[in-house]
């Protein structure tokens, strides 16, 4: 049997910077370990440490969701997997693994093989901590926003949340209202590299170049009712041979598959060392929140393994516009001359956006309906007027997006010329 | 059995070191001294990706206290050895990798001869083991890397004990570029001469790479500055009019645009960094021998290809993306790749005269190694580390610091948890506090009464007395292994010297104990 001799002394006694020296009982702490409900989001490379971690430091009902199934490129750091493992579910497989290694009758790990979005937001309020290591964006800001929305007189659901790339990551803890949320700091985040479209047709210079001629504007051509798969490896190879050429013919050298791919699935260099901290500083705070037994990170830790070891650790502020902790409405500039598309284009690739099917609204009208078909059909006219004829002096737009459960007041400032200075020119 | 395709397996991490680096961490032998989670932690963390062997010292068996925080150890095990227990149990994670487990106390190795240590790259010790002071001596002596990791508590520390480090490919990430374009070398100065601006197209003239637009725009300028470029705020903000001057519509041509806005490129003055002169001048006064280490034959065919050449580095040849169109990009990238590669030459000539001289082979080296060499010149690192825990200095700051949130009272307390398991055979307790800090005081001296913070986390220490708290021998574990990595592959800069983590604050701090 294993026994919770290692981490006993932790809760035995309070130490000198517990916060509540008063009402401390150690009792509670290890009845609160045993009967928390935790939820774990991924079971990839932050997933498998953190639920390692929590299953080794007395949590006894922990859940955990992932929609993917494990790959052959997942081996070098998901250490519950196996050669023999590979497309099988991995929250399944890792909720198995952790079991079986464990051996306690009274741990209980729920897996679930899906999508987080799956669930309806009362199913999250079971729980008391959250806990995700997501490589996604998008689903990151799902549960962000779904956590915040739970909050009322009974329920706070904090969000730990960790991330890592290459030799670098952060962690961070989330208490829906109180501190910032990711919504707050989606501008933190390293924006991907993008090249623009005249480069990729007239001008190639870098493999990269070529790469994304054949990702963007050939497979459309070739392939129109079908999307590339990264995970077929005719498809990779159609992809690379087609870059090939390219490249070939403007005397470019670089192209391989391997950079091919990286292109194409935007690829994130991952090591088991990284997840190991971030996951282990996640449950950290986990253990803390849980047993009351210290103080708990405020709020974020940044964390830098390429150049000595660094960390920095700091409150990153509240934004009282961010779209879904605050109430204040967002600036942004917009050109006199911009059509509705233009401003839509523009607005949804901004860092601090990032939405892919934006509907747009104001109090008085449907500017644009991303869906249903029958609405986007009835709205479409609007998007080859200008912005400026469309609005009212000062009126507030909202944005939403199908995929996020958040809506965005956005405030229009107008800058620049009434007409296409390009145009001018021509 | 499935056929593993080891390039798709490492592939996320070969995007970091690339096969170079992983061709030396599959040649590696990491042992690790006391089978804790930590130490667990590290070597799962190791084989994942690949090395080559690792060894498991430990004569203990498995406790339940081993169990409760070892995910490397099933209920069987318990009374089992635990170095061969853990070392069945880390194999199942790739078959690449090699173990083997030493049932024998440190006094047992410490029997056989020195050259025992000598088959491994890094050593690694985990928490307290006796007679640590001479094991360093040992593997100071050989010049074998240490990395001495702990854990107690909420709280960690790794000193990386090593004579000197030196890597070529740091991966800075600062994007440094040699273009050269206050000193164009012939063939740059003729492609910057065959572009007649006035006459080309609109097309054309939105397609001049940015490099030919500073050469053009320094040559005018110093015509009219007596040769000079610009070098006072001022100048520099009229060479940019300069430049925007130039342009036919600059808010149209992309390349004009990209030149206004990098126009510090234009005056980056081609000239060795501070850091590498620093190097050259070490490099003068060390004597070259058979032994020598390669980097170091480098250094010293480095500074002779200096001054052969005008004082000039080899040319990385790295060229940054700007606006052009692809048929003079590519002369342009080709006119620098050239140059690069007559410098790789010149510079392989010098290592040679250097390897004949020292009568050594030179098939020592390879043209790759050369190449990439050249290519991070710039960037080279070396440092010279220390054998000590601790020395004068760092107690004076620790103390200097007085009652404010420095780390160095975290790294103290687990230097005198260790002192204090050596002379009492167990951990200390909160109960021990008084005889704790008696302790502190004995080995490291001052204070009385000693500061609150330093009491507080010596209270701390004490109250959470536990080696295996997992998440921190998980975070220390996931922190050493990368070390390691950074060892094994020579690739990215290592720590140098201390790093404390403190899981109380969820805050760390690095500090260099100086060579005495």
């Amino acid at each position: 049997m294993r026994d919770l001799s290692s981490i006993l002394p932790l809760v035995e006694t309070a130490g000198p910077f517990n916060e509540v020296p008063e009402e401390y009982d150690p009792h509670d702490s290890l009845l609160s370990l045993a009967t928390t409900k935790i939820l774990v989001i991924g079971a990839g490379g932050l997933g498998c440490e953190i639920l390692k971690n929590l299953a080794l430091t007395g949590f006894k009902d922990i859940h955990v969701i992932d929609m993917d199934t494990i790959e052959l490129s997942n081996l070098n750091r998901q250490f519950l997997f196996r050669p023999e493992d590979i497309g099988k579910s991995k929250a399944e497989v890792a909720a198995r693994a952790i079991i079986a290694r464990i051996g306690d009758d009274n741990l209980k790990i729920t897996p679930y093989f899906g999508k987080i979005q799956d669930k309806p937001r009362e199913y999250y309020r079971q729980f008391s901590v959250v806990i995700s290591g997501l490589d996604s964006i998008e689903a990151r800001r799902w549960i962000n926003a779904t956590l915040m929305a739970l909050v009322d007189e009974e329920t706070l659901v904090p969000l730990i949340d960790g991330g890592t790339e290459g030799l670098r990551g952060q962690s961070r803890v989330i208490l829906p209202t109180i501190s910032s949320c990711f919504e707050c700091s989606l501008d933190l985040l390293s924006p991907k590299v993008t090249y623009p479209v005249c480069t990729i047709a007239n001008t190639p210079r870098l493999p990269e170049h070529c790469i994304e001629w054949a990702n963007q504007l050939q497979w459309p051509r070739h392939f129109p009712d079908r999307k590339f798969d990264a995970d077929n490896p005719d498809d990779v190879d159609w992809m690379y041979q087609m870059a090939k050429t390219r490249a070939d013919e403007f005397k470019i050298e670089g192209v391989t598959r391997s950079l091919t791919l990286g292109v194409v699935k935007n690829i994130i260099p991952a090591i088991a060392s990284t997840n190991a901290v971030i996951a282990a500083s996640c449950c950290n705070e986990a253990f803390k929140f849980v047993t009351n037994s210290n103080p708990l990170l405020n709020n974020y830790m940044m964390y830098s393994g390429d150049e000595s070891i660094f960390t920095y650790t700091y409150p990153y502020a509240k934004k009282d516009n961010c779209p879904v902790c605050g109430n204040m409405p967002k600036w942004v500039k917009a050109e006199r001359w911009w059509t509705l598309d233009q401003f839509i284009e523009e607005l949804s690739t901004k860092q601090e956006v990032q939405m892919t099917r934006p509907s747009l609204t104001t109090s008085s009208r449907y500017l644009y309906l991303s869906n249903p078909e029958e609405l986007e059909k009835l709205t479409r006219t609007n998007l080859s007027k200008k912005l400026s004829d469309l609005l009212a002096p000062g009126e507030e737009i909202v944005v939403t997006d199908p995929k996020l459960p958040i809506s965005m007041k956005v405030l229009v400032e107008f800058v620049g010329s009434e007409v296409d200075p390009e145009f001018i020119n021509k | 059995m499935v056929v593993i395709d080891k390039e798709t397996r490492y592939d996320r991490q070969l995007r970091l070191w690339a096969t170079a680096g992983q061709s030396r961490l599959e040649h590696s032998h990491i042992c690790l001294l006391n089978a804790t989670p930590t130490g667990s932690e590290i070597l799962k963390n190791l084989i994942l990706p690949g090395i080559g062997k690792f060894t498991i010292i430990d004569n203990r068996l498995v406790t339940q206290v081993d169990l409760s925080s070892n995910f490397f150890l099933k209920r069987e095990d318990l009374g089992t050895p635990i170095a061969s227990a853990i070392q069945h149990n880390l194999s199942e994670l790739n078959q690449e990798a090699q173990g083997s487990s030493i049932i024998k106390s440190i006094e047992q190795i410490f029997a056989e001869p020195d050259t025992f240590w000598g088959q491994f790259s890094v050593v690694i010790v985990s928490d307290y083991i006796p007679h640590l002071k001479r094991l360093i001596d040992i593997l100071w002596s050989r010049e074998i890397p240490l990395l001495i990791v702990n854990s107690v508590g909420f709280y960690g520390s790794l000193n990386l004990i090593a004579t000197e480090i030196n890597v070529i490919e740091t991966h800075d990430p600062s994007k440094l570029y040699d273009l050269r374009i206050d000193k164009p070398w012939p063939e740059l100065q003729e492609f910057s001469d065959s572009f007649d601006l006035d006459k080309l197209d609109d097309t054309e003239h939105a397609h001049v790479p940015y490099i030919v637009i500073f050469i053009k725009a320094l040559k005018q300028w110093k015509i009219k500055h007596n040769g000079q470029p610009p070098i006072t705020y001022q100048e520099k903000t009229m060479f940019r009019n300069l430049i925007q001057s130039m342009s036919r519509n600059i808010q149209l041509e992309t390349n004009f645009i990209e030149a206004y806005n990098s126009y510090h490129r234009a005056f980056q003055k081609t000239e060795i960094p501070d850091s590498i002169k620093s190097l050259l001048f070490t490099s003068q006064e060390r004597k070259l021998t058979p032994t020598t280490s390669i980097f170091w034959v480098y250094v010293a065919a480095l500074h002779k290809f200096v001054s052969h050449n005008n004082g000039q580095l080899p040319l990385p040849g790295k060229l940054p993306d700007m606006a052009s169109d692809t048929n003079n990009y590519i002369k342009l990238q080709k006119i620098y790749h050239k140059k690069a590669l007559q410098d790789q030459e010149l510079f392989a000539n010098e290592v040679y005269s250097i390897l004949d001289t020292l009568r050594r082979p030179r098939e020592e080296i390879s043209r790759e190694s050369i190449a990439t060499f050249c290519k991070n010149v710039q960037l080279l690192y070396v440092t010279i580390g220390s054998k000590y825990l601790s020395n004068d200095k760092l107690v004076e700051e620790l103390f200097r610091d007085g009652d404010s949130t420095s780390s160095l009272a975290v790294y103290f307390g687990v230097l005198t948890f260790n002192h204090f398991v050596d002379q009492y055979k167990r951990f200390p307790k909160i109960d021990d506090l008084p005889q704790f800090i008696h302790l502190f005081t004995k080995m490291f001296g001052q204070a009385n009464p000693l500061p609150q913070s330093i009491a507080n986390v010596f209270q701390e220490i004490l109250s959470h007395n536990t080696r295996n708290y997992h998440n921190l021998c998980s975070l220390m574990g996931g922190i050493a292994s990368q070390e390691v990595l950074k060892l094994t592959t020579s690739q990215y800069i290592p720590l140098d010297n201390l790093f404390i983590f403190d899981g109380v604050k969820s805050t760390s701090e690095r500090f260099k104990i100086d060579p005495l």
